[in-house]
């Protein structure tokens, strides 16, 4: 039994984790690790090999099974063991799982929830088409310090900040623009916000807005 | 023409140009320095080689350099036909000399950070740590950048000595006790460099990409 809230968490941008990667993540203090096939969509799982409890982030993808490497033990998908490189003509036993978690993409974000209950609703703020990835940035304060600063934060001429629980907010600025956050507490003094943007050209403005998120790294921090 | 490295193979900075000299296909001899625990780039023989007593040091045909970073100039310069791992193009040059010099300045905290925890150095390791974190994010800022104009490489669309100066320290920094959990663009990128032709990895960077 988990002892985690039932909610959704974003944990990366789609778009940046690539094809055939293991990648680390830390939320809430526990180690996950996001992977891709060579194919396919984002997986998030818990950041331990089941053999030895080796860091899966810093396995390596071969098709569609995510290989650990220390022992070069293969998972599935689903998490099921299917090939132990010690024993080739042995047939890995169901019992070999690795723990994964839900996960979902919405809006360009990768979202996750430890609860495992997966009863709570995904963030809505309406239709999934449009938004452009901005980037991951990642703030040496507290969630709620964070949170607090993307509703006085100058992105422009905003004309309203909504927040969806604690771990989404969207800034509407007059130009139409929309910037999506998605809030990532890493631990007791550090969050990520993972940033998308919708509206008219906003292709082409990805590099400004990063820049923009840059500043508003600098105006939490130095608060 | 005889090419000698001056070398001990846990050393990013000496990793930095052995990976040049096997991405460019030189043959080269290596005379392994005993670093730790010897301490033998102190010793009175070496300080004649290196009066600085560091490592890595090259001789080539009667040259005499130490510095990873002039050392992969030297190289660059003097053996990459192509001139693509040092661009003498004015859009180019200046950009990869830039990160070069933050390799073996802002960078090497995370090798401090490493010779703490792998050899015990005596040093102030929260504020190793703390240096190297703000060195990785403006790399990490300046790659991010990169990726949005669809480049890979921290300048032009070939990987350089910026790249070759830059990574082993980065991959390494996991001995050091810096994670890359915050750093999604260096992930990538280190990810891309590691898939290069010619790649070849060191004790504690993962030979499987």
């Amino acid at each position: 039994m988990s002892l985690e809230q039932d909610r959704w968490t974003g944990v990366g941008l789609d778009r940046q984790v690539q094809a055939a990667s293991s990648n680390p993540v830390i939320l809430d203090g526990q180690a996950l690790a996001l992977w891709r096939g060579e194919d396919g969509p984002v997986r998030v799982w818990e950041d331990r090999c089941p053999h030895r409890g080796m860091r899966l982030s810093f396995g390596f993808v071969r098709g569609d099974t995510l290989r650990c490497i220390y022992h070069g033990w293969a998972y599935r998908t689903d998490g099921q063991c299917v090939e132990i490189p010690a024993h080739p003509d042995l047939a890995p036993p169901k019992t070999i799982c690795a723990n994964s978690y839900p996960a979902e993409s919405r809006y360009g974000i990768v979202w996750t929830n430890l609860s495992g209950a997966g009863s709570a609703a995904l963030p809505d703020f309406g239709a999934d088409e449009g938004w452009e990835p901005v980037r991951s940035i990642y703030v040496d304060r507290p969630a709620s310090v964070v949170r607090e600063a993307l509703h006085s934060f100058d992105f422009g001429d905003v004309s309203e900040v909504r927040m969806n629980g604690g771990s989404a907010a969207l800034v509407r600025v007059r130009s139409g623009l929309e910037i999506l956050f998605a809030v990532q507490p890493v631990s007791d003094g550090k969050t990520a916000l993972h940033a998308v943007a919708k509206g008219q050209g906003v292709a082409g403005r990805r590099a400004d807005l990063a820049r923009r998120l840059e500043r508003l790294r600098a105006t939490i921090e130095r608060a | 023409m005889t090419i000698k490295l001056y070398d001990y193979s846990l050393s990013g900075s000496c990793y930095k140009v052995r990976l040049l000299l096997h991405f460019l296909d030189l043959h080269y001899e290596k005379q392994q320095i005993d670093f730790y625990p010897g301490r033998q780039h102190k010793s009175l023989d070496f300080l004649q080689i290196n009066p600085l007593g560091q490592i890595p040091a090259l001789e080539d045909d009667g040259l005499q350099l130490r510095d990873a970073q002039a050392i992969l100039c030297h190289l660059a310069n003097k053996y990459d036909g192509s001139g693509r791992w040092l661009p003498r193009d004015e859009r180019h040059f200046g950009a990869v000399m830039m990160w070069v010099m933050f390799a073996g300045g802002e960078l090497m905290s995370a090798s401090a950070a490493r010779l703490h925890d792998a050899l015990g150095y005596k040093l102030d390791i929260n504020a190793a740590r703390a240096s190297a974190h703000a060195a990785f994010r403006i790399l990490d800022d300046h790659m991010t950048l990169r990726e949005i104009e669809g480049a890979k490489w921290i300048v032009g669309d070939h990987p350089t000595i910026a790249d070759i100066a830059c990574f082993p320290y980065v991959a390494l920094s996991g001995d050091g006790g810096i994670g890359h959990e915050d750093y999604p663009a260096l992930r990538n990128w280190m990810r891309n460099f590691r898939r290069l032709p010619r790649f070849h990895a060191m004790s504690g960077v993962p030979e499987y990409v």
